[in-house]
């Protein structure tokens, strides 16, 4: 018995530490995606951006909704910004990245898990 | 419960916002509510000029500028207008120095005041206990109007029968409030008093209003001579709690609280 919950413990963090790859290659892949789309001269060298009031109105709505979460949350994971907008946390961590990309947001790993934040102080 | 943060907004300027913030503000503390009045409208303050005597050791701008806390910005004018519950208020520097340092912010800065409004929240609210944060806020689509509306839960947006006003406020509404996914309602102020002789006359006026704005008309509100010739000096309803004005401002309090 001791012996299987051992093997049992194993497999959960063998699948766990497979999520989190998967979770780095999809992050990866829409930096990729987002670089193909708008070309690497729509990444801005002088990083980062000021996401300010009239650059979240000039975003796309589904960004400016999680731009605007993560404002309120000042910093969060994918999971909690899906929490507030009542989306999936895939698609927030899609969405999270790509404003990462854009130099809005800076992104931090704590262990398992990834940070989105503003950057204020530049 | 955690309360609620309402922005004043109005695309012109003269629309009767700062009247109607200060005497909302008044109506909820006669209702035993606690609420923060802030004067953010940096390029005209003018509740220093409603509240005077009110002296806090910091200004809101003090704040923003993150020279303080707010609870060094804030003055409890409950003695004097608190009633059953409890009014603070957070001031404007009105010195021309100071409009002109507002004014010449960057967007960093601008990011940066972004993110202490929307601390207000935890700090004035959850942790404060109050049930109210009503922000006055400059017209048009200026930084801190925006940064107010981004903030708050509430928009009330303040118009006139003035065909630009009205305008002006339709294409807010599509360009600003929804894309911010805000809850907004119509405040229509200054209304001549022929528009609303009647019921029926009242009835056709509203739905005229409506069909304009595509949105809740919380409150119409008749151009009153006695509150104009208030002229700031004094907090109307406190003054007149028996004016058809304060009845109006009671009505629009409790509507916004459901709203």
């Amino acid at each position: 018995m001791a012996a299987y919950r051992k093997l049992e413990g194993k497999s959960t963090q063998l699948l766990e530490k497979i999520r989190e790859n998967l979770e780095q290659l999809n992050a990866k892949i829409d930096v990729m995606i987002e670089i193909q789309k708008h070309g690497q001269r729509a990444i801005p060298e002088d990083l980062p951006e000021a996401l300010d009031v009239m650059t979240l109105l000039s975003l796309p709505d589904h960004l400016r909704k999680t731009a605007v979460t993560l404002c309120k949350l000042e910093e969060a994971t994918a999971d909690a910004v899906a929490g507030q907008t009542k989306r999936a946390r895939a698609v927030e961590s899609g969405y999270l990245n790509q404003l990462v990309v854009m130099g809005y947001l800076k992104k931090e790993r704590r262990g398992r898990k990834a940070y989105f934040f503003v950057d204020k102080e530049g | 419960m955690v309360g609620k943060i309402i922005a004043v907004h109005s695309y012109k300027g003269g629309t009767g916002k700062t009247s109607l913030s200060v005497n909302l503000a008044a109506s909820y503390a006669r209702r035993g509510k606690k609420v923060c009045l802030m004067d953010l409208d940096f390029r005209a303050p003018s509740l220093h000029a409603i509240f005077k005597g009110q002296k806090a050791e910091y200004w809101l701008n003090d704040y923003l500028n993150g020279v303080c806390e707010i609870d060094k910005v804030l003055v409890d004018a409950t003695k004097d207008h608190g009633n059953d519950g409890k009014l603070m208020v957070a001031l404007a520097n009105p010195s021309t120095e100071a409009i002109r340092d507002m004014t010449a912010k960057d967007r960093k800065w601008e990011m940066k005041a972004l993110g202490r409004l929307l601390s207000l929240r935890s700090s004035l609210l959850t942790d404060g206990g109050l049930d109210y944060i009503i922000f006055d806020t400059s017209p048009g689509l200026q930084y801190s109007s925006i940064n107010a509306i981004v903030t708050a839960d509430v928009v009330l947006v303040v118009t006139s029968l003035d065909a630009s006003d009205i305008n002006g406020s339709q294409r807010m509404t599509s360009e600003l409030y929804d894309l911010f996914e805000k809850k907004t309602g119509i405040l229509v102020n200054k209304v001549i008093a022929d528009y609303l002789s009647s019921e029926k006359e009242q009835k056709k006026f509203d739905k005229h209003i409506k069909s304009i704005h595509q949105l809740p008309i919380l409150a119409t509100i008749p151009c009153y001579c006695e509150v104009l010739r208030a002229a700031g000096n004094f907090i109307f309803t406190e003054e007149r709690p028996d004016h058809p004005f304060t009845e109006t401002l009671d009505e629009l309090a409790a509507k916004v609280e459901k709203f």
